[in-house]
């Protein structure tokens, strides 16, 4: 399972680009389930249970993540870039990203601290006022190795560190197609639908498509949510936290979730001894959200891994957690017909 | 060995302000064939003597600083999250959501904590953390942190040495690791030429903290002149083009009243007579260097700068052209080829 989530944090698929990813998913599940592959990309599979229910399963996880995108170039050469998907521009200055078509690198970088002003120093620089430097001294150089549209993502190591905890990028959301793809090469109780999806990041655009495809009577996302759990944050504010196992929330911004699903998944919990929390505060959103309001509606539910540093380069979650959504959702998905 | 392995080697070595140890031992190692006698001092200086001066010629020193900025553990609090204060002139705009590591009994990884954007208010966004409120995140309990890590370690915001376009690399450290490069390969090119002079060289610490180890290491090597080796602002959009040179365009020579006046021009000279691109960079008092101390120890030294052109000065990916770093070396065995001439 991590030797799984390590190689697909590794692959780079931004919003809109997840070519890499899918491909890598669907290696792994061909062999196991009937798919197609939507006109937005999405990976729909299909895998026969012992038991053909009335009611349609679909479990679902995104394959993109959050990055950059290249805009311009300039007349020296620079990159100019806005973000895709959520990133906050305090977490942008000073890295070095991956413009992954070409295997070029680059860098974000800012003036000397000596040539800022006292009022530059005390302001967060913004991410349209930061350029990408691949060492290109003319736009003729850069076009050479970059082209309007490629998409870069932060370099950064993905590692185990500290007791148990696990960091690296995109693990929003290559935890939650582990995950499906766990269970997918595994024996299944029911028939069910395993939805890989696209552009979750950008609007939960890909899981819009698809749900009206695959017209689900239940589903479950399997997600990362962020977790504040840190010194001085109140507990409230801490949302949910981690090494206190799978999070069900019973709303965030983009859903209100099934009632009697969230009960069934405490329940479950309490029963298979699957460590789980709620969350504390309305925060969030996923592609439950599209899920849901399909069609004439789907009950739905989303079980996540609490992650620290969501949407950074160094996404952090605690391994027992992981091990925790993964039992969590083995057991609603026998359940929950 | 290669420009570029060389101050990969440099770089990847950790030095932070007041704990130069790796980095200056990886500098000791690569002096050495040069300097058999190299040393390294109290203080963590390298300091080696490469050819002494004949009756009656000048000793020159070379200097480039060892160390890098960095953080230093001030408080480990009751969540097991390390609070640091700066080694050096931290940007505190980029520090959130960066890798470190951390320099304890053993190395550590962790990560510099941010709150999710979700949860901060725009204001907040928009917040520039002082250094003393950020947590750096290990993954431990208090009680584990304090089996390794002790008040007084240091952490450094960890990066690759990363190839870009052309002749270009990215790294922490270059400042001033990149100089070390130049000077060793200055000695390269000056292996087999006769000179008119003494040459030390030394590797100094605390820069980053006031300019403090070259203080130290300087007077023991005692030089009649000394040229310091160290990086300048490189233009980048956001900065005023007048205050900075252009990457790539050659060295940067130093023109300041603490400078020599001498020494200046006979850099420029010789870059014209030998056709190696340069730039000047003129300073109205002292230069923020190492030249600054060493200019003013035992009685008086004469002193010359030159600058290798670097972009994102004190963040985690200086930038720097190789071949900048060629040419100062060419300059600089250019200069010590002459000088003393006819003492």
């Amino acid at each position: 399972m991590w030797e799984r989530i390590e190689r697909y944090c590794r692959l780079n698929g931004v919003s809109g680009d997840e070519g890499l990813i899918r491909n890598a998913i669907l290696e792994e599940v061909k062999a196991y389930c009937q798919y197609e592959i939507d006109a937005m990309g999405n990976l729909i599979c299909f895998k026969k249970g012992m038991v053909t229910p009335d009611k349609k399963l679909m479990l679902c996880a995104h394959m993109d993540e959050v990055g950059f995108i290249i805009t311009h170039v300039t007349e020296d050469g620079l990159l100019k870039f806005t973000t895709v998907g959520g990133i906050d521009s305090r977490v942008v200055l000073g890295r070095a990203v991956s413009l992954y078509r070409t295997g070029t690198t680059g860098v974000i970088g800012t003036k000397a601290i000596h040539q800022q002003t006292e009022k530059e120093r005390e302001t967060v620089v913004d991410v349209k006022d930061m350029f990408i430097d691949i060492g290109a001294s003319s736009r003729e150089e850069a076009l050479g190795a970059v082209t309007p549209g490629d998409c870069a993502v932060f370099c950064t190591e993905f590692e185990e560190f500290g007791n148990g905890f696990v960091k690296g990028k995109a693990l929003d959301d290559r935890i939650g197609c582990a995950v499906l793809v766990e269970l997918i090469r595994s024996k299944l109780k029911f028939d069910t639908y395993f939805l890989f999806t696209t552009q979750e990041e950008v609007g939960l655009r890909g899981a819009k498509a698809a749900a009206y495809s695959v017209d689900p009577d239940f589903a479950v996302v399997v997600e990362t949510t962020t977790a504040a759990d840190l010194s001085g944050v109140s507990e409230q504010k801490q949302v949910c936290c981690l090494g206190k196992g799978a999070v069900v929330g019973f709303m965030d911004r983009a859903a209100i979730y099934d009632r009697d699903l969230y009960a069934l998944s405490y329940k479950l919990a309490v029963e298979k001894k699957i460590t789980a929390q709620t969350k504390t505060m309305v925060a969030g959103g996923n592609d439950a959200g599209a899920i849901q309001t399909s069609r004439g509606g789907t009950r739905t539910i989303a079980v996540s891994a609490p992650c620290r540093y969501l949407h950074s380069g160094v996404c952090t979650v605690k391994k027992d957690d992981v091990r925790s959504v993964l039992r969590l959702v083995h057991e609603l998905a026998e359940n929950i017909l | 060995m290669e420009l570029r392995n060389t101050i990969e080697t440099l770089c990847r070595a950790p030095g932070i302000s007041g704990w130069e140890k790796n980095a200056s031992m990886a500098a000791l190692n690569l002096l050495k064939p040069y300097a058999p006698n190299a040393e390294i001092d109290a203080f963590q200086n390298v300091l080696g003597v490469v050819r002494l001066a004949e009756e009656g010629k000048p000793t020159v020193l070379l200097d480039a600083h060892i160390d890098e900025i960095g953080m230093i553990v001030t408080h480990v609090d009751a969540k097991g999250f390390l609070k640091v204060a700066s080694c050096g002139g931290m940007d505190r705009r980029l520090v959130l959501g960066q890798e470190v590591s951390v320099y304890g009994r053993k190395e550590l990884h962790g990560v510099i904590a941010a709150m999710p954007p979700h949860l901060t208010s725009s204001e907040d966004g928009a917040k520039v953390p002082e250094i003393e409120q950020i947590l750096i995140d290990v993954g431990m309990e208090k009680d584990e942190v304090k089996k390794v890590v002790a008040l007084g370690d240091r952490v450094s915001i960890r990066s690759d040495f990363h190839s870009m376009l052309g002749s270009r690399v990215a790294s922490r450290a270059l400042d001033d690791r990149c100089c070390v490069a130049v000077i060793l390969r200055t000695l390269e090119l000056l292996q087999d030429e006769k000179l008119d002079c003494g040459l030390s060289v030394m590797f100094t610490t605390q820069e980053e903290t006031g300019e403090r180890g070259a203080e130290i290491a300087g007077y023991r090597l005692k030089p009649d002149i000394a040229v310091a080796l160290d990086v300048s602002f490189a233009h980048t959009p956001d900065a005023d083009e007048y205050k900075c040179g252009k990457m790539g365009k050659g060295p940067m020579i130093g023109m300041a009243p603490s400078l020599d006046r001498k020494i200046s021009a006979e850099f420029v000279r010789l870059a014209e007579e030998k056709g190696i691109p340069y730039q000047t960079e003129v300073m109205g008092g002292t230069t923020g260097t190492n030249a600054d101390a060493i200019g003013t120890l035992c009685g008086g030294v004469r002193m010359g700068l030159l600058s290798v052109p670097l972009k994102y000065m004190h963040t985690p990916i200086e930038m720097i052209d190789l071949a900048d770093c060629e040419a100062a070396a060419q300059l600089l065995a250019a200069y010590l080829s002459e000088v003393g001439k006819g003492e």
